[in-house]
């Protein structure tokens, strides 16, 4: 398998890039492109001392930054890192494509170079976020703000492929993220959205179990949580504060006497495991589900090991053709 | 001919039937269209067209198929 990894962008780029590009190497094989600044990545690359593995760099003078306009970046930035790394997968010289730079330029851009797949009206960001008993996966998380029934169905099918190809969950659950649990509830958009869910459901296509209220997610009532890119982000990101809010809380807690302190020494091993548990280093980016090829998104503040972890990601996704997957169902997909 | 092939890449892109447009149709109006698909749009005119590259500032005055037609018209 070949991985194409746009090395310029992100908060940490290009060194946790490719650091965790050389850490992913030695740990699962493979060969890999790095795009961007031949002279700098040659550099970082003898530091690392990763001269003999299979690792080659593709030249890419400019870089995509956050305050490019996303809807046109890539088009006007034709030398950049991420421009041309996907258009690399386009002509087909790599099996995935990893960046973590910014998110609506790399969406446009898979959109614009790549292409959705065709029937698929549009791509949506998959976060996997911890919930009782696992993961549950969130999506759209970011991409689509404003969204219909018809993209809110496909997100449920291209969800169900990926939980159940990419995250080993068998015949998932699949939510409607919603103000309450009965069908009566919500807006339009989630009123005409449950109906068409209940129909996919009934024919036998999807599994879903209803409305979840946002509470209801944390609590492992779903197994992929179906909402718009808007309520999906405004989710994501109290998922991630009530979080590091709590891990903080805790910390004062322990450090308050002597005796929290040794309370903390007895509980290290399981803090540790809630830590793992929490970060998004462990799972390291997702996929647009619904772009024609592998394109992943990883975190903007990617460290080494967040890169290794989305190359994992990628590696599952292709073995575990989620594209294919959602190539044959499409007929299922429109209204 | 023009004018069955930009219905033919519109309803590719917007899911729609060929039947349900016209020259008076609007990309926005009409058929819900972002920044993103206007841009994607513009990107599929100049391909299968090949026309120069239609700028946004350009893209921002076409607003409907016939606005288009005219447009790819005047590079032929």
């Amino acid at each position: 398998m070949k991985l194409i990894i746009d090395a310029m962008s992100g908060d940490n780029a290009p060194e946790a890039i490719v650091s965790g590009c050389v850490m992913a190497a030695r740990e699962f094989g493979q060969e890999y492109i790095l795009v961007g600044k031949e002279a700098v990545i040659k550099e970082l690359l003898a530091k690392e001392k990763a001269e003999n593995l299979p690792i080659s760099i593709r030249n890419a003078e400019d870089v995509i930054d956050m305050h490019d306009d996303p809807a046109t970046a890539v088009r006007r930035k034709k030398d950049s890192s991420m421009s041309v790394a996907l258009r690399m997968m386009k002509d087909g010289e790599g099996d995935a494509m990893i960046s973590a730079g910014n998110t609506g330029a790399l969406l446009s851009g898979a959109t614009l170079v790549t292409k959705r797949i065709r029937g698929i009206r549009r791509a949506a960001l998959p976060t996997q976020l911890p919930c009782k008993g696992g993961r549950v996966l969130l999506l759209d998380s970011g991409a689509n703000a404003e969204c219909t029934p018809e993209y809110l169905l496909q997100f449920a099918y291209m969800g169900s492929f990926y939980a159940e190809k990419v995250m080993g969950i068998k015949k998932p659950r699949v939510g409607l993220v919603n103000n309450g649990a009965e069908d009566t509830k919500g807006d339009t958009l989630r009123k005409e959205t449950y109906a068409v869910l209940q129909a996919a459901s009934e024919a036998g296509r999807i599994h879903f179990v209803g409305n979840v209220e946002g509470s209801d997610v944390p609590k492992g009532a779903c197994d992929v949580a179906v909402t718009d890119g808007f309520t999906g982000n405004v989710m994501l990101k109290t998922v991630e504060g009530v979080a590091s809010f709590l891990m903080g809380e805790l910390k004062n807690m322990f450090l308050t006497n002597t005796r929290t302190k040794l309370a903390y020494l007895l509980l290290k091993p399981a803090m540790g495991g809630l830590k793992k548990m929490m970060s998004s280093s462990e799972v390291g980016g997702a996929p647009f589900l619904g772009i024609s090829s592998p394109v992943f998104k990883a975190h903007g503040s990617s460290d080494a090991r967040a890169i290794r972890s989305a190359v994992k990601q990628a590696m599952a996704y292709v073995e575990a053709d989620v594209v294919g997957e959602i190539e044959n169902s499409i007929e299922y997909m429109a209204l | 001919m023009v004018f069955e092939k930009v219905c033919q890449i519109l309803s590719d892109q917007f899911g729609v039937s060929t039947d349900s447009l016209n020259m008076d149709t609007a990309f926005v109006e009409d058929l819900g269209a972002d920044s993103l698909d206007l841009v994607e749009l513009m990107m599929s005119i100049e391909e299968a067209f090949d026309v120069g590259e239609i700028d946004e500032s350009e893209a921002a005055g076409l607003k409907t198929i016939g606005d288009l037609v005219r447009r790819i018209g005047e590079d032929d």
